[in-house]
């Protein structure tokens, strides 16, 4: 049997896990992942890697997506100490509101389902003892489980690039895709900027905010929006703490521990589409590796942290970094087919790309290779955009 | 005492090539960031405010974004800034640098202090310190590792340099310029809080025309220095891949540290 040609364009997250998913198909797929950069750099290396059981940011309608990618970063990890970058801290989620507390509640029970530990605490002096340095005013309480915390979206990206290495797919780093072939509204392969022509029955994008731009390769208009994900690395006052930090959540920012550092971060479902302060259509290649947040940025967060974390609000600032989100209007992913024959989208993850690619990598590559698809391919066709 | 702080806006990349044709910098990003050893002039000008009371000024001369620098000096505690920013005074090298800084502190105010870093992260001349201190008739002292005042004797202060391995300390009578050397103090770190109070702080902006240099004193046209030529260092090292488990990583990198220790 001829083997399926596949090209992968873009070695981030979806990319790696993509090529890896593919690679199972025992032989049946030929595989080149090409990524201009480094494999899990870009958007991957700044996600915040928050894989909680339960969380705002993936909806519980998606909770087997979200299982799902936890428990393949915990086998790796398992396979391979550091292998998912996996820093077991836990994760507390405040609720705000009754809204927020139901969907809380439910992610604990299904979370309990699946045979991990979660609680739903209103007693806000066991609330400070998970974190003291919290506000405990204004709040109805929180969930809380010790299972989770934070996995390392490069780490996790190189595993899947080595794990789908090991299988025969050829990975190219430092290869920049300057043409994608099409005739007849059908993929005939792609050309690199290092002088490379390749034949592949299927192409897929795994570009994520550079989606707009691949599209347009292949004449296709990507509805891919950018929103600001706008990070500060603090430096709590006393410099070092002496608790564990949890992965904390409220539905307009989540913060994680990083060494000896707290990460913080603007969350995704708070952005607003339509206001140009939090969302566009820029070139990712002008992003600053580091720095480039916006003044806005620290009156939101300075009027967050003073409400909500008092206790680290005086940190000093270490660094910050700004990266785009590749965010459809819905939120959600473009994964599948597209008008173009062969050309397929695994895109739109927006602030959720670590969570999300296992399953969605995982059922994409049954459709390349079976032609089957799934409830989810059903809900993230692009066809629901059009 | 109040105390003038000359900082420079470098570029935030590393990644800078030469262009052959005019041998001047060319810079991959244009993010720009407070010098790292202006950082340590800062902070040595907070402890010494906070010893004697009275306003640090933080000084640039650059692109109108250089206002980016000069708040970011000012949420670490700098209390106003200065900017100088004209084409005519474009692309002048260390001397005409110097004089525009100088003509801005003397139309700013009275300093009984100018500090800066020893070297910057891009051109790293060294020169511009000493130059401004030449220009405005005050002693200096460049490569300092710290400073000493003693209000008892408000009309003085000891810099300490290093020299070998042993400390050399300099008397110097004020008004006087020094220069820090990166890696001497420990910067503190802006905050939330001290980044929102930074967008308020008054910051001044001068022209050329404000300062009155004549055009051949400033800018390309006031720059003795020609520069004949520049050239990117030839890459000597080689990055290799290596692989393998956790144990036989640590044997290899162990091996290869030893490998060149012995060379």
């Amino acid at each position: 049997m001829a083997k399926k040609k596949i090209g992968i364009i873009g070695g981030g997250i979806s990319g790696a896990a993509l090529a890896y998913h593919l690679s199972l198909y025992d032989g049946e797929a030929e595989v080149v992942v090409f990524e201009k950069d480094t494999i899990g750099g870009a958007s991957t290396a700044k996600s915040a890697g928050t894989v909680c059981l339960f969380d705002d940011s993936l909806k519980n309608r998606y909770w087997d997506v979200r299982l799902y990618g936890f428990e393949s970063y915990l086998k790796m990890e398992a396979e391979e100490k550091g292998s998912a970058g996996f820093d077991k801290t836990g994760t507390l989620v405040v609720a705000t509101n009754e809204e927020v507390e139901k969907v809380i509640k439910t992610g604990i029970a299904l979370a309990k389902a699946a045979g991990y530990t979660g609680e739903y605490i209103t007693d806000k002096d066991r609330i400070k003892e998970i974190l003291p340095d919290i506000s405990t005013d204004n709040i109805l309480g929180a969930g809380y489980t010790a299972d989770d915390g934070y996995f390392d979206g490069t780490m996790i990206s190189n595993t899947y690039a080595k794990k789908a290495q090991k299988n025969g797919v050829v990975v190219k780093t430092g290869v920049k895709v300057s043409e994608v072939v099409v005739e007849d509204k059908k993929i005939k392969g792609l050309k690199t900027d290092d002088g490379q022509d390749y034949e592949f029955d299927v192409v897929v994008d795994c570009t994520g905010p550079w989606s707009k731009f691949t599209g347009e390769m292949v004449g296709l208009d990507v509805p891919i929006w950018h929103t600001k994900a706008e990070a500060f690395f603090l430096c709590p006052p006393g410099k070092k703490l002496d608790y564990t930090f949890p992965v904390l959540k409220y539905p307009e920012f989540y913060g994680l521990r990083a060494g000896d550092n707290i990460f913080i971060c603007k969350s995704h479902l708070s952005m607003d589409l339509s206001n140009p302060m939090h969302a566009g259509q820029w070139d990712p290649d002008k992003l600053p590796a580091t720095g480039g947040t916006d003044d806005y940025f620290i009156d939101f967060l300075l009027d967050q942290l003073e409400a909500k974390v008092p206790g680290i609000v005086d940190s000093g600032l270490v660094s910050s970094w700004l990266s785009y989100r590749a965010e459809p209007k819905d939120f959600w992913p473009i994964l599948g087919e597209t008008p173009v024959e062969g050309y397929m989208l695994s895109t739109g993850y927006g602030g959720n790309g670590v969570i999300e690619a296992p399953a969605a990598t995982r059922d994409l590559a049954k459709l390349i290779m079976r032609g089957e698809s799934t409830p989810l391919l059903e809900n993230w066709a692009f066809k629901r955009l059009l | 005492m109040n105390i003038a702080v000359l900082i420079k806006q470098v570029p935030v990349s590393n990644d800078v090539s030469v262009d052959p044709e005019t041998h001047a910098l060319v810079r991959a990003s244009s993010e720009g960031m407070v010098n790292p050893a202006d950082l340590n002039a800062i902070e040595e000008a907070m402890l010494l405010k906070e010893q004697t009371g009275g306003k640090v000024v933080v000084f640039t001369m650059g692109p109108p974004d250089a206002e980016k620098a000069l708040r970011d000096a000012m949420a670490l505690g700098c209390d106003e800034s200065c900017l100088v920013t004209d084409r005519a005074v474009a692309g002048g090298d260390t001397v005409a640098t110097a004089k525009v800084l100088a003509a801005a502190i003397r139309k700013y105010g009275q300093f009984d202090l100018i500090l800066g870093g020893a070297l910057s992260a891009d051109g790293a001349t060294g020169q511009v310190g000493a130059m401004v201190a030449e220009c405005l008739d005050i002693p200096h002292v460049v490569e300092a590792q710290g400073i000493k005042y003693d209000t008892d004797k408000a009309d003085r202060i000891v810099a300490v340099k290093k020299f070998h391995d042993k400390k050399l300390s300099i008397r110097c009578a004020l008004p006087a310029m020094i220069s820090f050397n990166f890696g001497c103090n420990e910067p503190r770190l802006a905050t939330l809080r001290t980044k929102r109070a930074a967008k308020s702080k008054p910051l001044v902006t001068y022209t050329n025309a404000d300062l009155g240099l004549p055009l051949d004193e400033v800018g390309i046209a006031g720059s003795p220095t020609a520069v004949v030529d520049s050239f990117s260092p030839k890459a000597g090292r080689k990055a290799a891949m290596l692989e393998g488990t956790a144990a036989e990583l640590a044997k290899k990198l162990y091996d290869l540290i030893e490998e060149e220790k012995g060379k």
